[in-house]
């Protein structure tokens, strides 16, 4: 049994981790189940089901990201293509442009396969640079003009906010040797995934009880000030308990923690925003009590490229 | 002669157990998956549980891709009795098509002009209700303008009003259309969803016309449904 445990990759930290989300997940459902016995409500119904729905997230996510590298960035790319493909039909979006469409969908295994070969100069390019004039360039030589512009904003931006913010977590895979640092980029990927996890939770939980000043009345009346600042607050704290699984220093681990959380609920605030101009509740059906994929992915998919440039600064930049 | 004759004259109830085990894998199991991880199709699943013997599937027609999404809700084990009705002068047109249309989609052609029919189409479809096999009908007859539901035709009342025992199941299929429209080749994924209602059930005598009526308001009910099930509430708006 020993063997099989030491053959088993896994490093000690991931471990850890793991266990820590088992715990949280076993006693979150413990505790809904006994409140729904003693006082069933429409609120403890809504946990119960949001808590089913983490624990088949959290499953999902564990697997892909313990399996071999390969196996995560077809998980990630396949996120991405949710994500626009849950997105795309509700854009409006002309018929007659789905070839550019196509050419969107097109893009991600591309990305990802940047990413797998580690060719990061061209991975940081690719969408922004070359993709930013291709498609403009494709939905032009159609040779109609009328709602051009529309199409050009909408489509290179959903490229950036949903397939290249979302692929630098597969770059973490790619990070130079950093000397002392022993949890691996899977223990980097379930740092992040589990504090923007918490992240949402959090501000959700803090809302819920304490909120009373919505900041954003307009755009999401149920983000209050309460839930925002007790979500950062709490999320830097458990990012700087959790920094085994980083190779960042007390204090950087803090300002990680603080701007991963901040990232999470400005991804969050724009999903809204986009959700309301098209007049719909949630962006789609796939994850039960949840709505849809962008509903879960919007804070992963802001997070994600400002946590892997401060792991790039805090552990390889300054450290030498 | 025995009506079973007659039956077996106008339509060929035996199956080849090859075809049998193509369609399921073509269907519960390649299909299924292009639709659940490719084009993103949700599936809303009826309250009711599915029937066990032969039944009427009916729903609105806007792309080639509903009979495949209808063919991935159907029972395994009755995957090889089910026959999409198509149109004989658009899938008849080829021998490649008809025989693909006949082998691997399991369909059955019939014409849709009163001209060039040698056997009435609600006759045969009427013998195959008979020996125990599934009917999926568009009974648009057409797949129209995408996103818009035409007035039904009365196939599926005649069908329904001679076999009341036979459970008829309304679907509602929303963007399909975007994925492949009318006239398209290609392919692109835009999500979707399959809605599945409970059976309906029409008492002996109903009429032909209350049946085809009260089918199209089923099927227009659950459409209503699902546009409404994610708008933001009026009270939530600012």
């Amino acid at each position: 049994m020993n063997k099989l445990i030491e053959a088993w990759s896994v490093n000690a930290e991931v471990q850890w981790v793991i266990l820590i989300i088992l715990c949280i997940l076993v006693f979150s459902s413990v505790a809904w189940n006994t409140w729904n016995f003693f006082k069933p409500g429409k609120l403890v119904k809504e946990l119960l089901v949001r808590t089913r729905s983490w624990w088949i997230m959290c499953a999902c996510f564990i697997v892909t990201t313990l399996a071999h590298p390969l196996v995560t960035h077809i998980g990630l790319a396949f996120l991405s293509f949710a994500l626009l493909r849950e997105m795309y039909p509700l854009l409006k979006l002309d018929q007659r442009e789905r070839n550019v469409v196509m050419l969107c969908y097109a893009v991600i295994p591309v990305q990802y396969a940047l990413a797998y070969l580690g060719m990061t100069t061209l991975f940081l390019a690719f969408i922004p640079v070359f993709m930013f004039v291709v498609i403009p360039f494709m939905l032009v030589i159609r040779g109609e003009t009328q709602g051009i512009v529309r199409s050009i904003g909408l489509m290179p931006y959903s490229l950036v906010a949903w397939v290249y913010g979302m692929s630098h977590l597969a770059l973490l895979f790619h990070l130079p040797e950093i000397p002392s640092f022993t949890a691996g980029p899977q223990g980097l990927l379930l740092y992040l995934i589990f504090l923007v996890g918490i992240n949402d939770v959090l501000q959700f939980g803090w809302g819920k009880t304490i909120g009373q000043r919505a900041v954003l009345p307009k755009v999401s009346p149920n983000k209050t000030w309460e839930g925002l600042i007790g979500g950062v607050l709490s999320v830097t704290l458990i990012a700087v308990a959790l920094r085994f699984l980083t190779p960042l220093e007390a204090w950087e681990a803090a300002f990680t923690g603080f701007c991963v959380a901040l990232a999470g609920f400005m991804g969050d605030a724009i999903a809204s925003g986009i959700k309301r101009d098209l007049g719909i509740k949630n962006s789609g059906n796939a994850i039960p009590g949840h709505g849809g994929y962008l509903d879960r992915l919007d804070g992963f998919s802001a997070a994600a490229a400002p946590f892997f440039h401060l792991i790039y600064f805090f552990g390889v930049t300054t450290a030498g | 002669m025995s009506p079973g004759s007659i039956d077996a004259e106008l339509f060929n109830a035996r199956v080849p157990s090859g075809r049998r085990w193509l369609l399921w894998f073509l269907y519960k199991v390649l299909w299924r998956t292009v639709f659940g991880v490719v084009i993103g199709l949700r599936y809303v699943w009826a309250k009711a549980p599915h029937p066990d013997g032969p039944v009427i599937y009916i729903a609105n027609h806007n792309s080639h891709l509903d009979a495949m999404s209808l063919m991935t809700i159907v029972p395994s084990h009755r995957i090889h009795l089910t026959h999409s009705v198509a149109a004989q002068d658009f899938f008849g047109r080829s021998g490649f098509r008809s025989w693909s249309m006949k082998n691997l989609v399991n369909a059955v052609l019939i014409s849709r002009t009163k001209e060039e029919r040698d056997v009435d189409p609600i006759e045969l479809l009427d013998a195959m209700l008979r020996q125990g096999h599934s009917l999926i009908l568009f009974p648009e007859g057409t797949r129209g303008v995408p996103g818009v539901m035409a007035d039904f035709k009365r196939g599926v009342g005649h069908l329904a009003s001679r076999h009341p025992d036979i459970p008829v199941i309304p679907v509602y299929l929303d963007g399909l259309y975007r994925t492949l429209p009318k006239g398209r080749t290609l392919i692109v994924p835009f999500g979707g969803t399959l809605v599945m209602g409970d059976p309906l059930s029409f008492p002996a005598e109903t009429s032909i016309d209350v049946i085809t009526e009260k089918a199209q308001l089923a099927i227009e009910a659950m459409a209503h449904d699902l546009l409404d099930e994610n708008k933001i509430p009026s009270s939530d708006s600012p």
